[in-house]
């Protein structure tokens, strides 16, 4: 019996209990792609892309632990640092002048 | 000004031209020859570079010869005594090796050439080329200098890469600028002596660590590609992602300091979280941002990094732009921004990369150097591209269709 | 890994009290997005609130899987993002800046 087995409140498990928490982040991800079409501008939309990719990895490793699928973090880790990459790359390629970090 | 810089612009491309030119200047009186300002540091070149300059004072062109080494530290930081001690020692040497070879000088004319050594720019940070140019512009016009004379190997404390910047920048002043013609030694064999033994094994262990959390270290596959990737991140990145050598005392110093800030700064975090989280759930909406500029003292590079992140960590304040040592930070509230002026972040920064006597120091506000650049409180003008006319014309239409069935507001306005 | 006893009790009641902590967080982060006037004011909850958020999720987590290989990512995940997140919110601020946004203050009817 592993932890995410143990009980937390009326028959629910801590697995369960996490796979309703990545519904609620998921929910809120898809909230904040209002933002990412309204904009109004680059920045806006990139802003909101960037938050979303967090909430994402959070869900990715949230999953990982409910699922029991330690490799879940693996691809969390690599959509991190793709979300950061993504960020600074269309941050530097928006701005003319160029020179962003 | 009496330096005429058209002659400037042609020294600087044809060192020929510049040496007849020179020669003619003499011809018409001594009294027109110009001073140099040679600006020294530790170089393989620097002994050849200081005799180009001798020969050329005893050829007639210059008069007088400033060796000049440009501080990187700033006065009252630890361990600015020993850099300004050592930095004296490097200026006696150069001194004794140019009045040495003035006196080999056939005849007498080196005998009316004056050699001055000088230690610049130890009160304040210098960050990028442009405040090394500052420095030596001033010093240049201080001393009625006209002309730079560069070591080919010349790199300041901390910037590998500043040559080649440090002339562009030089080229914008008066001044003429000339880099000595002595041996530089070829590329690949600079690149090899830069590249410290000390930075490579902290980066080959650094990477080799980071690849066995993902890996799996009793498995011989992973040593195997985990050394080759070690490697190659090493060799290509150990002279960019480090500009120091980690050494023994500081490093750990720096480590076991830093993990006495995580918690407060986590604890700093929580708590302004909060205030903002209440702020920004109040239907109402009650906030003032404002754009604020403050200049930091704090060295540049990861300390400088350190301190913005910080910044932007606690909520309510963004950092927007670094640019030397002036911060532009987005405030949301004004309480956010007075903990801002305090220095509170800037103090433990501080601490983190210097120690605790470093961290004792006046708060922004007390030393003045802060401004707010919006709203009613403001003390200076936002320095943005766009002026503040209708250049958000076009935004104000599709952020006002944002808020939903706004469209009254637009028509009101 | 044995479940029962108090510790278990404590640590399966820190994972639960972390995870709504991590939503409350981003929840927080994504009203500010969608309410605040500005790119820079939105990009404070994107910096803060959400790397405040995915912490107790990861921290959430990391307590979940336990002290062993996948535990030892997901603090190495959570330090990046503690380090990327306000990274890349100042570097999307700065393009703001630099194509010349004017900040949103008191009286501008921009929303």
């Amino acid at each position: 019996m592993t932890l995410v087995d143990a009980g937390v409140a009326a028959g629910y498990t801590v697995a369960d209990f996490l796979l309703l928490a990545a519904a609620g982040f998921t929910l809120l991800a898809i909230g904040m792609l209002y933002r990412a079409v309204r904009g109004p501008t680059m920045q806006d939309r990139v802003l909101a892309v960037n938050v979303l990719g967090t909430n994402t990895v959070v869900i990715l490793a949230i999953l990982a632990a409910a699922l029991s699928e330690p490799t879940f973090l693996d691809i969390a880790l690599v959509y991190a640092l793709l979300n950061f990459l993504m960020a600074i790359a269309i941050s530097k390629f928006t701005v003319e002048r160029g020179g962003v970090l | 000004m009496w330096w005429v810089t058209d002659d400037a612009a042609e020294s600087v491309t044809d060192d020929a031209v510049d040496a007849d030119s020179a020669g003619d200047a003499v011809d018409a009186g001594s009294e027109t020859r110009p001073t140099v300002v040679v600006p020294v540091e530790p170089s393989p070149t620097l002994r050849a570079t200081v005799a180009h300059v001798v020969e050329a004072a005893t050829d007639g062109e210059f008069s007088a010869l400033h060796f000049v080494e440009i501080a990187s530290w700033r006065d009252g930081d630890p361990g600015s005594d020993d850099r300004t001690a050592e930095a004296q020692r490097v200026l006696e040497r150069v001194v004794a090796w140019a009045e040495a070879d003035l006196d080999d000088a056939d005849g007498d004319a080196g005998d009316d050439v004056a050699v001055v050594s000088a230690l610049i720019g130890a009160d304040e940070y210098l960050f990028g080329p442009d405040d090394y140019v500052d420095v030596l512009a001033e010093y240049a016009e201080e001393h009625d200098a006209d002309t730079v004379l560069l070591d080919p190997e010349y790199t300041p404390v901390g910037n590998t890469t500043l040559l080649q910047p440090l002339e562009f920048a030089l080229s914008n002043t008066s001044l003429t600028v000339r880099t000595a013609p002595v041996g530089r030694p070829t590329r690949p064999e600079r690149l090899r002596s830069e590249a410290t033994g000390v930075r490579f094994a902290a980066m080959f262990g650094l990477s080799l660590a980071f690849y066995f959390v993902l890996g799996d270290p009793l498995y011989w596959f992973d040593w195997v590609t985990g050394v080759a990737t070690a490697a190659i991140v090493s060799i290509t990145l150990s002279r960019i992602s480090l500009d120091a050598d980690p050494a023994v005392p500081r490093t750990p110093m720096r480590l076991v300091r830093g993990a006495i800030y995580v918690p407060v700064l986590l604890y700093e975090i929580l708590v302004a979280n909060l205030v903002v989280a209440r702020v920004i759930l109040d239907p109402r909406l009650p906030i003032e941002p404002s754009m604020n500029r403050m200049r930091v003292i704090v060295g540049s590079g990861l300390p400088l990094m350190t301190l913005a992140n910080s910044i932007t960590l606690t909520p309510g304040t963004l950092t927007v732009r670094a640019r030397d040592s002036d911060l532009y930070v987005h405030s949301l509230l004004p309480w956010a921004r007075e903990g801002l002026f305090d220095g509170g972040l800037e103090r433990w920064t501080r601490f983190v990369y210097y120690g605790r006597s470093a961290a004792r120091l006046p708060t922004p506000r007390e030393r003045g150097d802060h401004a707010v650049l919006q709203g009613p409180d403001a003390t200076e003008e936002l320095p943005i591209a766009a002026a503040d006319g209708g250049e958000t014309d076009v935004e104000d239409a599709e952020a006002t269709d944002t808020a939903g069935g706004a469209e009254e507001e637009v028509t009101d306005a | 890994m044995d479940a029962a006893g108090t510790l278990g009790t404590l640590r399966v009641g820190l994972i639960v009290v972390f995870t709504l902590l991590g939503l409350f967080f981003s929840f927080v982060s994504m009203t500010g997005v969608l309410r605040l006037p500005d790119v820079y004011s939105r990009a404070h909850t994107a910096s803060q609130a959400d790397t405040l958020g995915a912490g107790f999720g990861l921290a959430a987590v990391a307590l979940a899987v336990g002290w062993e290989g996948a535990g030892f990512k997901t603090v190495l995940l959570l330090f990046f993002i503690f380090v990327t997140n306000p990274t890349a919110a100042h570097a999307i601020a700065r393009a703001a800046f630099e194509e010349g946004i004017v900040p949103w203050t008191e009286g501008d009817d921009r929303r």
